[in-house]
This record gives C-alpha cells, sequence and structure tokens, in this order.
C-alpha cells in the first residue's frame, strides 16, 4: 500500500500542545523559575574593549565584598578550550591573554543576590592594554591588519579561519556558452535570534555530580562541551529537563553561562543561577554571521541555467563556534536551489573584533536564496518569461541530482508556486500596478535534516509504559517551543495506535533518554521523529511479546485499538495498558533510526546530503509609503512541501513564525556596531517585527510523502524563513524597479534606492543661513583626523572620575509638591526625580543617570490631574498618558494631544508614562545609551561619536557639540499648541512658553530642585485646525521624525500658524520659515510645498542622517495638507 | 547572614507602604518600595508565570495588571503599585480553578510555542478585551503591540483574541 493511502489516526490532528496549558497558566518551568535550596546566584563580568591584552586581574576588592562567595577568572578554569569543531578549537569559557570582541567573558562571580554578584563584578579591577581591533571582514584582510586570532596553518592567511574554493561541474563551459549573464554583489550584517528567554543555565554540584537546568536546544553538546571545559566525566554531568523559551539556533550548541554558572556552583560549594540580561543576550548571545556575496548567472537562451558561481566573504567574528558549519552550509545554499547544470563556490572565513557568529534559523540561506532568487527575477525579467512560470521551468524535479550531488526525491516546487500564484492574486496584481505597490515570489530548497555532524543523523528515543496506564517517551532533544514534543508523541502514537494524549514526553533528560543530537538543523521531525515511530512499534511488540510470555502462549503480536490492548488471534478480553502494567511490568524499548542516505565528502562537500529535501515558495505584496521609505508587507503567502503535516496547527505556526523572522531580517532587523561594541542593545534599537507591522501570514501546507520519513513527513520548521526575504526583495524591485542589494531594506536605504533611480538632487537647505553652522562644519571636517581621535584619547580621563552606578538610590514619596521641593532641597544636584519610571528604571540600567537619591512623585495627586478653564487645557505633568488620551475634555479641547499620544509608546507604557516624563526623558541616541563616553555623557572633554559613526536617527537640524534629536513626541505637540509649562522651584512658580522649555542642547530648561508641575494649552478655537504627523520605524517606538501644525483657517487664510518639529533637532524647534509663508496666505498645494521645503532651511545634516531632511518635507506636506483639507 | 549585611546596605524601606493585593490577596511588601514589582511578585511571592524578558518594559513579557490596566512589571516598583490591586496569569484562572476563557483561547488555536511570552500576551489580552470587547483585527494587532512574540508569527494569537472575544 502506497504511504499516503495508509489510514491515520493521529497524524495529521490538530493535537494541542502538549504544554500548552501549563504554558497558558504560567505553570511551566523555565530555567529562571527553577528555585534551589541555598541557591546564589551569578553574574558575568565582559570586556568593555573590542580588543586587548589582558595584563593583570585584581578581585581582591570583589572578594571582599560581603556577600561574594566565590570569583572565577580564566587562571581559575582548567585552561581547556571549548570542542566545537576540534580542529578550530580556540576559545575557553574565560579570556586569558587577551580579550577579542565586547562583552566577552572575563570573570564570573557567585554571591547571595544578582545586585552583589554585579556589584562584585564591577570590583574587580582588569588590566587592559587595548589593542587595534577589526570590525569587518574586508578590513581583515587587508595589508597590515591586526591579528585577531591566530589563522589555522592550512589557510596561509592572516585572519582567515577557513578558505575553500571548487567547481563542480563545468563552469567555465557554462559561462562560456551563455546567452546571458546577470551577477550583483549582495551584503548583509548581523542578526540575531533574540528568543524571548535569554539563555541562562542554573547549576548544581554535589556529590561530585554536576546537575543542569539550562535554556538549550541541544543538552547533548552541554553535556559534553561542559565536562570538556571542567574537566569532568561526561556521565557526571546531569541535563534536566526545563522548559525552553525559543532558540531559533541561538541555543543550538553550548553558549557561555553553562560552563561559568557550573563553575561557579563548584567553586562555591552552592546551587549557582546564572541568568543573562537582554543586553547581555543581544551583546554577546551568537549571532547569524555578516556577509558580502558576490554571485553571478549563467543562462542559455531558453533560461536553462549554465552556472552559477558563488563568492563569499563571511564574518566569523572573534572565534570560531559555528563558522566552518556555515561555510559549509552556504555552499549547499549557493547552488541546489532549482536545475543549475555546474557551480562555483568560493569562501574565505574572516575573523572580526566582533561577537562570534552561531547558527540563526535557515543557516545562511535567507540571504543566499535573496541573491540567486533576485537575479532569477532579473533573468525573467530579460527574457521576458513571467517569474512564476519561469521558476516552474527550472524547479527541481523528483529524480534530480544537483550539482552538489543532492538526490532529489520527494518535490513539490512546482506545485507550490501554484499555490502562491493563486493565493497571492499574482497574475492580477502583476497586470494590474498600483504604484508604489509590488509583488514578488521565490522559492527555497532545504535539507530534510543533514547535519554535518555525524551524531545528527541518528537518533534515539526511549519509550515505557508506566503504571497508570500512559506511555512514557523520553528524547535528549529539546523542544524549544517548536512542538516537537508533541509531535514525538503522535508520530509513536501513530506507530502504537495510541492516542498522544496517552503520552508524558519527557525531554532534554541526558540520564532518562538515549542519545541525540539535539533540536538543531532540521533533523528532528525526519531523524528523531522516525526514532519515535520506531519506539512506538518496538513496545508494542515488547508487549505482545510479554503478555504471551506472561500467558504461556510464547510471543503474540499486539494490537492497540481504541486504547486497549488486543492480542491478535485469542479469544481473550482487551487491556487496557494499566493492566499490561500489572500484568508484566515495567516495559521499556528504544527505538532509533539512522539516515539512510550516504555522507558527502567532508572535503569537497560533494555527495547526497540528506536523505530528503523541502521545498517552498511565498509570495510578498508590499507597499512603500515614498516619503518615508518605510515599506510594508501588506500581504504574505507561505507554500511549504511538508511531506506530510503530522499536526497542521504546529507547522502553521512554525511556518508563521519562520516568515516573520524574515520579514525582520528583509527590513528592520540589523546589529550596529560603533568601535565593535553594538550600539543596538534593546528591542528599541534591535526591531524585530511587532504586532503592527504584520499581516496575517497566510499558509499553505503541501503534502509530497516522503518515502523515508516518518509517515511520510520532512522537516517545516526552521527552512520556512528561507524564501521570505527574497520573496519580499523582489516585491520592492517590483514596485520601485530597484533591486536592493543591501539588507535590512531600511527606510533610508529604501529612499536612498529611489532618489539613486530617479537622480534627485539633494533637497537644498542653505545650512549656512544658519550662521553657527559654519562653525559645526568646521570642527566636523576636522573630526576625522584631529577632533574625534583627540577627544576619544584623552576627553574620558580629563572628564574626571568614573560615576559609580548607583544599585539602588534611596527613594522618597513624597505626598506634595511641597513635600517633593523639599526632598530634593537635600541634595538637588544628585537627586533625580521618578513619575512613571519608564525612562529613569532603563537609563539607571544604561548607565546614564547615576542619581544619588530619587524623588518619586507618583503619590502626588495634584500632579495627576487635568482640567479645563474656558480658555486653559491643564495637564498635569504625571498625568499618565493613558489618562490624558481617554480624558473626555482633551480630544475635544487638543485633538492633536490624543492623535500624538496615539502614536507613542506601547499600551503598557502609556499606562504608566506622564506627560513630564515624556518631555523631561533622555536624550535616545544608541551611543549615549550605550553609555560610550561622549560629550552629552561624559562632558565637554568627549567627542559625539555620531559624527563619525552611524547617525542614522540624528538631528539634522540646531545641532552643535552633541547631535541627538528631542525625542518627545509630545513637545512639538506643545510647541506647536503655544503651550506653557508650570515649574514648581523652592522661590515659587514660573511659567516658560514651550518654545523655551528646552535649552539649545535639548535638555529641559529646569534647574536642580525644580519639578515641571503642568502644561497648560490654549484651548482649541472653532477655527483650529491641527494635526501630527510622524514617522518611525514601528508604531510607538521613537520618531525618525514628526511634525505638528495648528493653524487658524477663517474665510480661506490661515493665521496663528504653527509648525513644530520632532525628532530631527535636539529640542522642539519651530519651522519659523515656513510658518511666514503660511501666515495670512490661502493654502495652496504650490504653497504647501513650498512651506514644506522651508521647514529644512538651515539643515546640516550628518551624511546618514540627510534621509531625514526629506521625509522631515513629506511629513509637513502631509500635515499642512491634512490641517488645511 | 550575607544576605542581612547586603539589605543593611540599602536600608530605604518605605516606612508606610500601603498593601498591595496581588491575585485578591493583601501583602503589605517586606521588601524597600523601590524593588522592582516582578521581583516581588516572583522571588518574594514565588509566582513564577510573570517573566522577565527584557528588563526594560520593551518586550512585555512581564504584563500584569494593575488595577485592570496593562503594565509591565519590570520597570515599575513596589512603591509605586503600593495600595493597588494587581493581577497575575496565576490570578486569571476562570471559574472553579479552571481555564480562563483567554487562555482556553490560546490553547485552542495553538497561540503559542515556546511559551515565554505566553502569560504576559494573555494579560495584555484581558486588558485589551476589557476596554473593547469585540476589537477587530486592526484593534487587537494595536493594543497588543507592547508584547512581542519571537515564535509564532502573530497570526494565531489574533486569531485567539478574536476567539476568546466571541467566546465572552
Amino acid at each position: 500500500m502506497a504511504p499516503d493511502a495508509v489510514e491515520l489516526r493521529t497524524v495529521g490532528r490538530r493535537v494541542p500542545q502538549l504544554e500548552g496549558a501549563d504554558k497558558v497558566t504560567g505553570r511551566a518551568v523555565y530555567t529562571p523559575d527553577v528555585v534551589l535550596e541555598g541557591m546564589a546566584h551569578g553574574a558575568i563580568l565582559r570586556s568593555p574593549h573590542a580588543h586587548a591584552e589582558i595584563r593583570a586581574i585584581d578581585t581582591a576588592a570583589a572578594r571582599a565584598f560581603p556577600g561574594v562567595l566565590a570569583i572565577i577568572t580564566g587562571r581559575d578554569l582548567p585552561g581547556i578550550p571549548y570542542v566545537h569543531i576540534s580542529k578550530f578549537s580556540d576559545r575557553f569559557p574565560l579570556a586569558r591573554e587577551k580579550v577579542r570582541f565586547f562583552g566577552e567573558e572575563v570573570a564570573a562571580v557567585a554571591a547571595e543576590t544578582r545586585a552583589i554578584a554585579e556589584e562584585a563584578c564591577r570590583l574587580i579591577k582588569v588590566d587592559y592594554r587595548p589593542l587595534p581591533a577589526v570590525h569587518e571582514p574586508e578590513d581583515a584582510l587587508a595589508p597590515g591588519a591586526p591579528e585577531v586570532n591566530r589563522a589555522p596553518a592550512d589557510t596561509g592567511e592572516r585572519n582567515v579561519a577557513l578558505k575553500f574554493s571548487r567547481d563542480f561541474g563545468d563552469v567555465a563551459k557554462g559561462f562560456a556558452e551563455a546567452a546571458l549573464v546577470v551577477e550583483g554583489d549582495y551584503r548583509n550584517g548581523v542578526v540575531s535570534p533574540v528568543a524571548m528567554e535569554t539563555n541562562g543555565t542554573v547549576a548544581r554540584w554535589e556529590g561530585g555530580r554536576l546537575t543542569l537546568w539550562t535554556a538549550t536546544q541541544a543538552p547533548f553538546y552541554i553535556r559534553k562541551e561542559v565536562a570538556h571545559v571542567l574537566r569532568l566525566e561526561p556521565a557526571c554531568v546531569h541535563i534536566k529537563p526545563v522548559a525552553v523559551g525559543g532558540g531559533f539556533g541561538g541555543k543550538a550548541k553550548i553558549c557561555e553561562q553553562e560552563a561559568l554558572a557550573a563553575a561557579l556552583a563548584i567553586a562555591a560549594e552552592r546551587p549557582v543561577r546564572l541568568v543573562l540580561t537582554r543586553y547581555e543576550d543581544l551583546v554577546a548571545g551568537k549571532t547569524d554571521h555578516g556577509k558580502a556575496m558576490r554571485v553571478r548567472t549563467a543562462v542559455d537562451a531558453e533560461g536553462n541555467i549554465l552556472a552559477r558561481s558563488s563568492s563569499l566573504l563571511i564574518d566569523n567574528g572573534a572565534y570560531t563556534a559555528f563558522g566552518p558549519v556555515y561555510v559549509a552550509a552556504a555552499r549547499q545554499r549557493t547552488c541546489n536551489l532549482y536545475r543549475v547544470a555546474a557551480a562555483h563556490y568560493d569562501c574565505r572565513l574572516a575573523f572580526t573584533n566582533k561577537v562570534p557568529g552561531g547558527a540563526y534559523r535557515g543557516m545562511g540561506a535567507p540571504q543566499i536564496i535573496w541573491a540567486i532568487e533576485d537575479q532569477v527575477d532579473e533573468i525573467a525579467e530579460r527574457l521576458g518569461i513571467d517569474p512564476i512560470d519561469y521558476r516552474i521551468k527550472i524547479a527541481n524535479r523528483p529524480g534530480d541530482v544537483t550539482p552538489l550531488g543532492w538526490e532529489i526525491t520527494s518535490c513539490a516546487l512546482a506545485e507550490c508556486l501554484e499555490v502562491v500564484r493563486e493565493r497571492l492574486g499574482w497574475t492580477e496584481k502583476r497586470a494590474n500596478p498600483v504604484p508604489w505597490r509590488g509583488v514578488g515570489v521565490a522559492s527555497m530548497i532545504h535539507p530534510s535534516a543533514g547535519v554535518l555532524y555525524e551524531e545528527g543523523n541518528y537518533a534515539n528515543v526511549g519509550v515505557e509504559l508506566t503504571a497508570e496506564g500512559r506511555v512514557r517517551l523520553a528524547t535528549m532533544t529539546a523542544d524549544a517551543g517548536t512542538w516537537q514534543n508533541t509531535m514525538l508523541a503522535q508520530l509513536c502514537g501513530e506507530a502504537m495506535g495510541l492516542d498522544p494524549t496517552l503520552f508524558e514526553v519527557i525531554h532534554m533528560d541526558t540520564e532518562a533518554s538515549p542519545v541525540d543530537l539535539g533540536s538543531a538543523a532540521s533533523r528532528v521531525t525526519y531523524v528523531t521523529g522516525n526514532a519515535a515511530a520506531d519506539a512506538g512499534r518496538r513496545l508494542v511488540a515488547a508487549i505482545g511479546a510479554a503478555l504471551g510470555a506472561r500467558y504461556g502462549l510464547g510471543s503474540v503480536a499486539a494490537v492497540i485499538m481504541d486504547c486497549k490492548v488486543h492480542l491478535t488471534g485469542l479469544n481473550r478480553p482487551p487491556l487496557d495498558l494499566a493492566e499490561v502494567f500489572q500484568a508484566v511490568g515495567p516495559l521499556r524499548v528504544i527505538g532509533s533510526f539512522s539516515t539512510p542516505a550516504t555522507r558527502p565528502d567532508p572535503e569537497t562537500g560533494y555527495g547526497n546530503y540528506a536523505a530528503a529535501y523541502c521545498f517552498g515558495a511565498q509570495g510578498a505584496e508590499v507597499e512603500i509609503d515614498p516619503v518615508t521609505g518605510k515599506v510594508r508587507v501588506l500581504k504574505l503567502v507561505a507554500a511549504q512541501d511538508v511531506g506530510r503535516a503530522i499536526n497542521p496547527t504546529a507547522i502553521e505556526g512554525q511556518i508563521q513564525g519562520g516568515v516573520v523572522q524574515g520579514i525582520g531580517m528583509a527590513l528592520s532587523e540589523e546589529m550596529v556596531f560603533e568601535e565593535g561594541r553594538p550600539v543596538t542593545t534593546s528591542y528599541l534599537d534591535y526591531k524585530v517585527p511587532r504586532f503592527d507591522d504584520l499581516p496575517d501570514i497566510e499558509v499553505v501546507t503541501v503534502d509530497s510523502i516522503d518515502a523515508i520519513g516518518p509517515f511520510g513527513a520532512k522537516a517545516a520548521g526552521e527552512p520556512s524563513i528561507n524564501a521570505t526575504v527574497a520573496a519580499i526583495a523582489n516585491a520592492v524591485a517590483n514596485a520601485i524597479g530597484v533591486r536592493m542589494r543591501e539588507l535590512p531594506m531600511t527606510p533610508e536605504r529604501i529612499l536612498a534606492a529611489i532618489k539613486a533611480r530617479d537622480g534627485t538632487p539633494d533637497i537644498a537647505t542653505r545650512p549656512f543661513t544658519r550662521r553657527k553652522n559654519f562653525r559645526v562644519a568646521a570642527v566636523r571636517s576636522l573630526y576625522p583626523s584631529l577632533v574625534f581621535p583627540a577627544l576619544r584619547t584623552f576627553g574620558p580621563r580629563l572628564a574626571g572620575p568614573e560615576t559609580a552606578p548607583v544599585a539602588r538610590a534611596p527613594h522618597s514619596y513624597p505626598r506634595s509638591v511641597a513635600e517633593a521641593l523639599a526632598h530634593l532641597a537635600e541634595d538637588p544636584a544628585g537627586s533625580k526625580i521618578r513619575a512613571g519610571g519608564t525612562d529613569l528604571s532603563v537609563g539607571i540600567k544604561q548607565g546614564i543617570y547615576s542619581p544619588a537619591a530619587i524623588v518619586d512623585i507618583s503619590r502626588i495627586a495634584s500632579l495627576a490631574g487635568i482640567a479645563a478653564t474656558a480658555d486653559t487645557l491643564t495637564l498635569g505633568a504625571g498625568a499618565r498618558l493613558a489618562d490624558v488620551a481617554r480624558h473626555p475634555d482633551v480630544p475635544r479641547l487638543a485633538p492633536m494631544v490624543v492623535e500624538a499620544i496615539g502614536q507613542l509608546a506601547t499600551p503598557q507604557i502609556r499606562n504608566m508614562a506622564t506627560v513630564g516624563g515624556d518631555l523631561c526623558q533622555q536624550k535616545r541616541c544608541w551611543f549615549f545609551r550605550s553609555a560610550l563616553p561622549c560629550y552629552k555623557l561624559k562632558g565637554a572633554t568627549c567627542p559625539c561619536f555620531a559624527v563619525l559613526g552611524d547617525s542614522r536617527n540624528h538631528a539634522i537640524l540646531s545641532t552643535e557639540r552633541c547631535n541627538a534629536p528631542c525625542p518627545a513626541d509630545l513637545a512639538p505637540v506643545f510647541a506647536a499648541l503655544g503651550a506653557t509649562a508650570v515649574i514648581a522651584s523652592p522661590a515659587g512658580e514660573r511659567r516658560v512658553p514651550m518654545d523655551g522649555f528646552y535649552r539649545w542642547s535639548g535638555e529641559p530648561d529646569i534647574a536642580p530642585g525644580e519639578i515641571l508641575t503642568a502644561i497648560e494649552i490654549p484651548v482649541r478655537r472653532p477655527t483650529t485646525a491641527t494635526a501630527f504627523e510622524k514617522f518611525a520605524l514601528s508604531k510607538g517606538y521613537f520618531g525618525v521624525a514628526s511634525v505638528a501644525v495648528s493653524l487658524d483657517l477663517a474665510e480661506g487664510v490661515m493665521r496663528r500658524v504653527r509648525v513644530a518639529m520632532g525628532s530631527v533637532s535636539p529640542f522642539p524647534e519651530r519651522a519659523r520659515g515656513a510658518e511666514e509663508l503660511l501666515e495670512g496666505a490661502r493654502p495652496t498645494p504650490a504653497l504647501i510645498a513650498e512651506a514644506a521645503r522651508a521647514t529644512v532651511t538651515g539643515a546640516l545634516p550628518l551624511k546618514p542622517a540627510a534621509y531625514k531632511t526629506g521625509v522631515l518635507v513629506g511629513l509637513t506636506e502631509r500635515a499642512l495638507a491634512r490641517a488645511t483639507g | 547572614m550575607a544576605m542581612q549585611r547586603a539589605e543593611a546596605a540599602h536600608p530605604v524601606l518605605y516606612p508606610s507602604m500601603d498593601p498591595i493585593t496581588v491575585n485578591g490577596t493583601a501583602y503589605t511588601p517586606a521588601v524597600p518600595a523601590e524593588t522592582p514589582l516582578i521581583d516581588f511578585i516572583r522571588d518574594t511571592l514565588g509566582l513564577k508565570g510573570t517573566k522577565l524578558g527584557c528588563g526594560n518594559g520593551e518586550c512585555g513579557a512581564c504584563t500584569v495588571l494593575l488595577d485592570g490596566r496593562a503594565v509591565c512589571a519590570c520597570i515599575l516598583t513596589v512603591g509605586a503599585a503600593a495600595g493597588g490591586a494587581v493581577t497575575t496569569i496565576e490570578g486569571l484562572g476562570g471559574e472553579s480553578g479552571g481555564l480562563h476563557r483567554i487562555q482556553a483561547a490560546f490553547l485552542e488555536v495553538g497561540a503559542l510555542q515556546c511559551g515565554f511570552c505566553t502569560s504576559g500576551m494573555i494579560m495584555a489580552t484581558a486588558a485589551l478585551l476589557d476596554d473593547n470587547p469585540s476589537p477587530d483585527r486592526r484593534a487587537i494587532r494595536e493594543g497588543l503591540n507592547g508584547n512581542i512574540c519571537r515564535c509564532t508569527g502573530y497570526t494565531k494569537i489574533v486569531e485567539a483574541v478574536e476567539h476568546a472575544a466571541r467566546g465572552a
């Protein structure tokens, strides 16, 4: 019987996630939830340098700190590097002679509390000698580059960890005979998995045995590596089951905290919890690899691909973790999708002073397929073929052998493309283009389980009959949220004829389960899943054998139906599983599976890699905002050949999740570095997709019933990301006629592409109409050679001693403004006011605030009031944003305030943050927020890092020493409304118009000891029209640019025109030139356009922020049109 | 002993802190008023269902209700919550210990994978539906925009919220 004709009872059902009830009730226990008797808390001291020699480490002061239990440095460990891939083993759990990236682990502390451990880390004195660092792979290969890490002897090149070059087939002939060659250079930066649960471990050392609870995908690797670096017997290391909050590759092998938690537990003789903060996870968690790719594709006149050549330069980071595997995976990605006759691949893996690259979903496929599919689209266009027709023509088909020797068996790629064509509305949308909209399509291929480590190609699963009549399934691989446990129960249950709800699945446990490599490389469904099915069959056979023996009948065949065991051919009543257990006692069997495919040649990479391959196609429809450059995905259809859907709910969720990670990779996710230090260290700056950025993701699974996969299934979860970037990029190309060559396709890159396409000149800003810009321009011209080096070198030393961060400043809770003023008067300069706390709490952790005392004004009822008179609306400074927006009077009297609050922060933050807090929050500059020693943080002797760094978010108007813009959305709104700030001081109350509320530098003009108490807004007149326009990368994020307009329109004439700009200047600057043009005039499109252009008169943007001039002009036009429309 | 010494280094206790009601029980916190609310919930009360995702109020994993409104327990202090009523995921359950309709909807629709964001997501949904009992998809996406999920791509969560709203 053909496998697809078998009647399935369990496979194919939407079985709820086995752990789902625990997760929706909060009962599931994750690593940070593990509490052990006597548990201590760990913290890690990390390198503040991208590259430095460690001359000495002095831990004396830290050891003497009360509550410290143990401190370890590199010298306290056995001096054994991680195995990773043994030839490339180059990293110790703690740095020894050198640190090679910002955030590298230098020492670890165990203490009674996390706060004490962190404080002790600060007390450890490390004597560093900074060394020249290399941040980009191209620079690492340049002559004379500093050596980041020792290259293996066989590469013969400085900073090259691995190089590879080979032809598969006759590549030269392919290019020689080509009718058409397309080529391009493609580039992607560093992206990060950022699972919602950060990496973390709880370790216990007891009686010579180490027990770990750890957020990992692969306990197998944790046991192996921890035992290795701590010189323990692997059998003495026990990984326990725990819920794991996402992995995506970031937890695919050892991270660093496992070994450190273990070493601390041994040193402290106490259990230790070591859970990384989000900052640490973003700074030191392994990332995907940055790449530069040169790709060429040769086709004949019909479009048959004769050859492809791919040259890659891959960023390895400072140590080798996954790099060599990535080089091999990248090779596969370049030439196996579609029918390609011959392929060349060469690659260099370069060391840089960055966090080591790791594994991330797709292992390079999303970006490499982006390059390939960009060229496939270009070929289709140049040959005049419909892109989907062309893809179907060149699609892989069963029986194909690819240039790398992959033998294609089950394959439904052409079917997936047809599904996308129909569901996306492709034909109609391509035929009827809408301006600024586009549709694009892309395909993917992925090995269904293929691992370069031999252990990845087999699996064992244990199953056991329990006294309660259930089946306990034990697997060493971890379910990090993929529903693997549910699917393994379904597969085993299908093999047994048993309902999956009768299963208990124990994952991860290295003692309860037989060996399995773990959840990585798309192997669990296929390899472990087959082992689970095998285990089920064996358990049924074992039941039959045991019952037969029990009844003296010899071995008999058992069949399970309706949860009962029937013995074939015997006239005995069926037994339930509990009765079986009573009759025969415990039964435990191990099922196993070994992938039948031959292995590729390890040197060349040639050979069939996996027993099956997955395929899929995705189609995207996008819309681009020509003013802001923002790409919005309107529709996304993913059709995927999954072999057979074991659990449609699980697979749809996996595919939807992979697609959304792909959308992030395509449009917004990117690590930004300054001096090798990541400055994108929060979710505000490292921008993962949110609800409001996205459409519903439409998923169609296509069955191809694989002959070897369990019940016909293939891998499905990981590869769903593979085609997304390419589909979106092709849709963008369809919309704007430009092929983007750098990821992510951020707004400023899109705007630059449109500008280059049209040859649009820069907007004339006439910067020197502002006289101080002469000085600013002169200083900037000297910045690279003189100003920056001098200030960077000497500034921090001259700035005085480091201010010690205050772990916990004393708080006071006054009940009245007078009481608050009295508290402030005790230490005016050292005190900070806390209202909603949404900025202060964060800023203290970031090291930008170090108050000696905090005056919490949240309990002063008078500050939270909202009141209106005939002509004034008064918002208390302590009024929460949500309360302002909901207040019955505010929409009527000052609708623009409500409009702005709707675009400000998240619902949770609006419930906490206050009006005064919005106005008084610190700047959001990512250099400042990373506590780089900058002018704003450290004072006049220090430089502004934006001048030479990535200043895409910075101000374009009125900057001097600091280039950070005003982040407060309400500031331009209040300025446009002509509002007045009320400030209480010991001498009495004073009123300041919003125009004068900020100093030139953007600091509120509030003296130490004073409190902002209210904002008074003139109420809207019947003729008043207002509009607020803001552009942010995501709804509620801090603005890229905003503009608030208020004017009176009576008898067709504009009066009392106020235009105030946000996020483009250190303060909410009024656009006086625009106001003058509009005042007393009748609104016409031409006048509005002219006035909008006048907003940027005098702008002197840093180059990366120059796109903001166009954004500001466009937003102003929109706001004026809306207000006068 | 060491712990007592450590606490002694930060002796600032809010002298007359109002009690905090958590899931219906009033507590007079014996912790410094500036303690993050999440530490009080997780470490003092041992309610581990509330998760710490970022510590900066950016991801929503720690969302709890304070007097019915969704807030981030990671940046709210005990002092700021004093006098208020906090509801955590443990306090959401339906009648007689069963699942709340939102919890049931998430489970039934399959709107969860790793589960780490789920508590916060469900609490944010509770606040959303309290405010707007039958939100459309646009309103759901806006209302939950303070919560990040890295696993699901959000589509099934939107479906689950619709499902829960219909089941009201």
